[in-house]
């Protein structure tokens, strides 16, 4: 700032020409040349490391660590892969059964498999427990009364990509290791078998009925 | 196993890729070129005969017995899951049922005492449901898990339950009859898929519903011709592609001229070279 106007005062009077102006300049420039260069802009407020008065004022390390609440995004569906010559397309392998702990463990050697073979499985999921009630008739009387309530476990293994040469060496060690009381289906995957897997909401479907109904 | 076929066809495509090399270094007049042999120059007047094969298995039915010491670990497995587990609503009812028994006959029983819900719990008994229960398993007869005279016959499908079986047919093939795995000369304008669909449907007598398991042979078998069957029929020899099935549906009736073999029992049935070449693809699991 101090060579500024030692410039400008040269150059004047060099030039010789005091206008009124400039004389305004002048007086405005030095009266705000700033005393302690610390209130220069407001920010620059924070004292050096190795003044004792380091870190003053600071507060916002003192408050709990608040976890931001994630929300939780719709599961998105994988697009399908369509069949080639050589391919098979989208394949999902049901394994479906009263037993949970022998449905769980064969559909657990199915992945396995699949990640020894070179198969890869896009996903692997379970489908809502089915409960089924067997009702009998009583010996004397037309009651019904239940018997026996059997739930159906189903779950599923999504294979993205088998060659068709694999096929069918894959599914004869797949059936040949098929304990017993567990059904197995093999079938192409399809968009309806994605939405199986959420619940059916009725005031929502009954609203889009309302609607298109009106339209 | 594919991998021996993909071996194979790329054995006949470089045969065929050295075969028109050397055709055209000659017709652009260089000598000193050596001649193949004529065992490797395959001309078009000398086709080779495709045809299609089925290999039908009839899976297992019941698992295989437990050996002496799988029989007592698992014994031991499940004494411990039983006494590490939890009650389950059946037990804990039951010993309800027991202390309410109890506490009715003891000598101060008043029964204004008894909550509301206990009150009208009399009617059935669970250790009234077990008893019915157990006169029901009682009447239910189990078959036995060997049967030595069914097993002793092989033309029977529903024999061995615990192992799988396989289709043998017995086919004249030259001047013999041989037992093969069903199989038809392939016809142009068909696949070989379908050719070995035919190949089941054509065997006389056998009423059989199958599953394929894919698309693609799982085995291939050459058999080259004597040289006399060579030059007298113009026919270098055989290609057999085998599709691998599995019987679905309920079990077929015994048949004539077509068996169930085990595996272990194949090299009493196929000659020692074809079964060589089947072997790869049969798992012995």
């Amino acid at each position: 700032m101090s060579l500024l106007i030692r410039q400008l005062q040269v150059s004047l009077t060099q030039q010789s020409i005091l206008t009124n102006q400039v004389s305004a300049l002048l007086q405005r420039v030095t009266s705000s040349l700033p005393a302690p260069l610390c209130r220069l802009a407001p920010t620059n407020e924070r004292h050096y490391r190795t003044m004792p008065t380091h870190g003053i004022g600071r507060w916002k390390y003192l408050l709990p660590k608040e976890v931001p609440r994630k929300k939780r995004d719709k599961l998105q569906m994988k697009p399908i892969r369509g069949s080639t010559a050589t391919e098979y397309g989208s394949l999902s392998v049901k394994v479906s059964g009263y037993d949970m702990t022998v449905v769980e463990h064969y559909s657990q050697y199915i992945h396995n498999l699949c990640n020894r073979l070179g198969v890869r499985v896009s996903e692997s999921y379970a489908l809502p427990t089915k409960s089924t009630e067997v009702m009998l008739m009583q010996e004397q009387g037309t009651k019904m009364y239940i018997d026996a309530l059997l739930k159906t476990h189903e779950r599923i293994v999504q294979i993205s990509s088998m060659t068709a040469t694999l096929c069918p060496t894959f599914m004869d060690v797949v059936l040949q290791n098929q304990p017993e009381g567990v059904q197995l289906s093999v079938k192409e995957h399809v968009e309806r078998d994605f939405l199986e897997r959420f619940k059916a909401r009725p005031q929502l479907e009954g609203l889009m009925a309302q609607v298109n109904q009106r339209d | 196993m594919s991998a021996p076929v993909v071996k194979m066809a790329g054995r006949c495509f470089y045969q065929l890729y050295k075969l028109s090399n050397s055709a055209g270094r000659l017709a652009s007049g260089k000598t000193g070129i050596r001649q193949f042999s004529g065992a490797v120059v395959q001309n078009a007047a000398e086709p080779w005969r495709l045809l299609g094969a089925a290999c039908v298995q009839r899976l297992a039915v019941i698992s295989v017995d437990q050996r002496p010491l799988e029989a007592k670990f698992s014994e031991l497995m499940n004494q411990m899951e039983l006494e590490r587990s939890l009650m389950s609503d059946h037990e804990l009812s039951l010993l309800d049922d027991k202390e309410r028994l109890r506490r009715r006959q003891a000598v101060d029983y008043d029964s204004d005492e008894e909550e509301e819900a206990d009150r009208d719990q009399d009617i059935v008994l669970t250790q009234d449901l077990e008893d019915a229960w157990e006169q029901r398993l009682k009447g239910f007869a189990t078959q036995p898990r060997a049967r030595g005279v069914v097993d002793a016959r092989l033309e029977r499908a529903d024999r061995c339950l615990a192992e799988p079986l396989l289709l043998l047919t017995q086919q004249e093939v030259g001047p013999e009859r041989l037992w093969l795995l069903p199989q038809t000369p392939w016809e142009a304008g068909e696949t070989l898929k379908t050719t070995a669909q035919r190949a089941l449907s054509a065997t006389p007598g056998l009423d059989l519903q199958t599953v394929f398991l894919g698309n693609a042979p799982c085995g291939l078998y050459k058999y080259r011709m004597p040289r006399s069957v060579r030059d007298r029929e113009g026919l270098t020899g055989v290609k057999v592609f085998f599709f691998k099935a599995v019987v679905s549906g309920p079990l077929p009736p015994p048949a004539p001229s077509s068996l169930w073999v085990r595996q272990s029992e194949l090299k009493d049935y196929l000659k020692p070279s074809y079964l060589e070449k089947i072997r790869p693809f049969l798992l012995n699991l």
